[in-house]
């Protein structure tokens, strides 16, 4: 292996593992919702592992572009990098890469002002990463033949597949999902489902009386409908004259 | 500023209080006559001429907050002052179910809320006012008509605008008002930051219930010293009651804080027990209540408060646990679903309510009851949990001869009628989430 091809090596491993960094990543920005946890771990341990493991994408990324770069093999260019389009060799698909790094780029500084700038702008911002990793992945597929044969074909597939179902997982649950206005009513229908014993006094009224209730409300209220002697605003004048003292 | 007399001599002071020393708010058979007929009775509004004048008097006067939690008013009224472009809301949400003072205020003294919140506004140096009421629109038109009158008659400094609350038990809760007037959800928030530091379109807000602001209109005509005339000396001033009797009556009425409770509450009939401060509040056995006053300082030692002013009395051949039950359910379902300890402790213990409430309940239950209740208060944005789990221990204390009972299935009053009033219940809205 002579330094060119070791530059080679270098760029394609990279690569590959900055694509299953971020696969990583994405599966666990998918997944762990407000609700939803990973069995075994707390909320906060899983926020840290995708941010630690998103900065180890974007280390992973940076040898991947400067060995890319600097590998005699093809001439890409440094200003290729940022701008699509801009590199003589497969401009499409290089320049998928570019966007895709642009991207990053834009999620990390972001990420680093966040407080600065804002939850509201931040989370705006971080949707771009559900066009990171297509971009990404297509990037790797049409830059080189590698990944489209063999165990890496495999490993792309594999990739595509679990975020494809860590989606429709996420979607389906989304949908699901109870409001909050809701919840307690559902909470409340299944404990008393599961208490054992029927509940005979059900703390249900019936109708009729129900409507006598909110008929006594509205006479205290001074309604219109207030039935005379019941209505109470001059019922009672002196009651704490004498007492208040 | 000095103590001004009630004689009134100080500028500023309306000449003379009228008539008797209550009821100052609600006067009987209501104030006929607009405008015109509430300025000639109780004298102009005496604007201060400038932000913070107010404040000294309502701090001598002692007046706390009349929503429910007492907070000293003047306080409320510095913080707010201190702030940027602060906001004025008057509180008339009034969601808890048996309360009907705000509503009854709105109707038939809208001038001396109105003024309140007026002098309110001037006193923190706000420019924008709202006037929040419990949706339904029964005090809408009465609103709309008094404050058509103070704008012809130019009586208004700050224009006041009137929204209608959201519904729901938790609607007149500070934050969830706040969030609501802000185009939200209408849910309790974490505090801080507190509505007077940042409230209404972010700026310091000055959220108080609408017998409050009366007060205040009141002080501000006849001075502190004449609000401390009635009240006791920690406790100062009066309170309007909402007062359920056995026998089905129901009243508002005014009344000088230390006020027996046995003078408000027919409590010689057959009576088992006292519902103090709203579902938010305890039980008291009927003996323990007559004992006890309408003040803190009476209230606190059994476990109680004044609150809002709310007083239930629940007659005998009634079933206590079954009205508590279906409270505690009407509670667990106001919950907005947004805490864990409410969201997950509430309906528990509203289904184990339940199970209690009905023939042969576990034996655990009880013990169940006890132990959630002390994983769920204290916590939450909201003191919705609190006061639900002090709602349902009172309960287990006050009818533990009731527990006992349905413990050996038997009821004391099985099958009878819902006493308590809980609102029917309401599917919740959609498109809920954001």
């Amino acid at each position: 292996m002579s330094a060119d091809t070791a530059l080679w090596y270098a760029s394609r491993a990279t690569g590959v593992v900055c694509l299953l960094l971020m696969t990583v990543v994405v599966l666990l920005g998918v997944l762990v919702t407000r609700q939803g946890r990973l069995p075994g771990l707390p909320r906060f341990a899983v926020t840290g592992l995708h941010r630690n493991l998103s900065l180890l994408a974007v280390l992973f990324l940076v040898v991947h572009v400067v060995t890319a770069i600097l590998d005699p093999f093809v001439t890409i260019g440094w200003v290729a990098t940022v701008v699509p389009l801009a590199s003589p060799y497969r401009p499409v698909w290089i320049g998928l890469g570019a966007v895709a790094l642009d991207l990053m780029a834009a999620l990390v500084l972001t990420s680093l002002a966040r407080a600065r700038i804002g939850r509201r702008a931040w989370r705006a911002v971080h949707w771009l990463a559900y066009a990171l990793w297509p971009l990404s992945l297509a990037h790797s597929l049409g830059s080189s033949g590698d990944l489209r044969s063999g165990p890496l074909l495999w490993l792309s597939a594999a990739c595509a597949a679990a975020v494809a179902a860590a989606l429709s997982v996420r979607l389906l649950a989304a949908a699901q999902a109870v409001p909050p206005a809701g919840r307690a009513a559902a909470e409340l229908a299944r404990h008393e489902a599961a208490a054992r014993r029927p509940v005979t006094l059900a703390p249900r009224g019936p109708v009729a009386r129900q409507e006598d209730l909110l008929a006594r409300r509205q006479s205290v209220l001074g309604g219109e409908e207030a039935s005379p002697g019941r209505h109470a605003l001059a019922a009672s004048t002196g009651v704490a004259r004498e007492a208040g003292r | 500023m000095t103590v001004t007399s009630p004689a009134g001599a100080t500028p500023g002071l309306a000449a003379r209080p009228p008539g008797p020393a209550l009821p100052r708010l609600l006067p009987p058979g209501g104030r006929p006559g607009g405008l015109a007929g509430h300025l000639a009775a109780l004298g102009p509004l005496p604007y201060r001429g400038g932000p913070g004048r107010l404040i000294a008097d309502v701090a001598e006067s002692g007046l706390t907050g009349r929503g429910g939690a007492a907070f000293p008013v003047a306080r409320k009224l510095a913080a707010v002052a201190a702030g940027r472009r602060p906001v004025v809301v008057g509180n008339g949400a009034e969601s808890e179910p048996l309360s009907g003072k705000d509503a009854a205020l709105l109707r038939a003294a809208p001038h001396l809320v109105l003024d309140g919140l007026q002098l309110a506004a001037e006193a923190v140096g706000a420019r924008r006012a709202i006037l929040a009421v419990h949706p339904g629109g029964y005090a809408g038109g009465t609103l709309t008509g008094a404050l058509a009158q103070r704008q012809a008659a130019g009586l208004d400094r700050v224009p006041v605008e009137l929204a209608e609350a959201t519904d729901g038990f938790l609607a007149g809760q500070e934050t969830a008002l706040v969030s609501a007037l802000n185009g939200g959800l209408g849910r309790p928030a974490f505090t801080p930051p507190r509505v007077s530091d940042r409230g209404v379109g972010g700026h310091p807000t000055l959220v108080q219930n609408v017998e409050t602001l009366c007060h205040l209109a009141l002080i501000a005509r006849y001075g502190a010293a004449w609000f401390r005339s009635v009240g006791t000396g920690t406790e100062p001033g009066s309170m309007l009651a909402t007062v359920w009797q056995a026998d089905g009556r129901a009243a508002v009425t005014e009344a000088a804080l230390g006020t027996p409770l046995g003078q408000l509450l027919d409590l010689r009939g057959p009576v088992q027990a006292v519902l103090v401060g709203g579902y938010h509040g305890t039980w008291l056995p009927a003996g323990q209540a007559a004992g006890l006053a309408l003040s803190n300082a009476s209230l606190h030692p059994a476990g109680a408060a004044a609150g809002a002013g709310v007083l239930a009395a629940l007659p005998a051949g009634r079933c206590g646990l079954a009205e508590t039950a279906r409270v505690a359910r009407y509670l667990a379902l106001a919950s907005s679903g947004q805490c864990g300890p409410c969201l997950n402790g509430l309906p528990r213990i509203a289904a184990g309510l339940a199970e209690l409430a009905g023939t042969r309940p576990r034996p655990t239950v009880i013990h169940d009851l006890e132990r959630w209740s002390g994983l769920t208060s204290g916590r939450g944005a909201c003191h919705h949990p609190d006061g639900t789990v002090r709602f349902v221990r009172s309960a287990l204390v006050t009818f533990a001869a009731e527990t006992a009972a349905h413990a050996a299935g038997r009821c004391s009053a099985p099958g009878a009628a819902p006493f308590l009033l809980v609102p029917a219940e309401q599917t919740p809205a959609p498109g809920g989430r954001r």
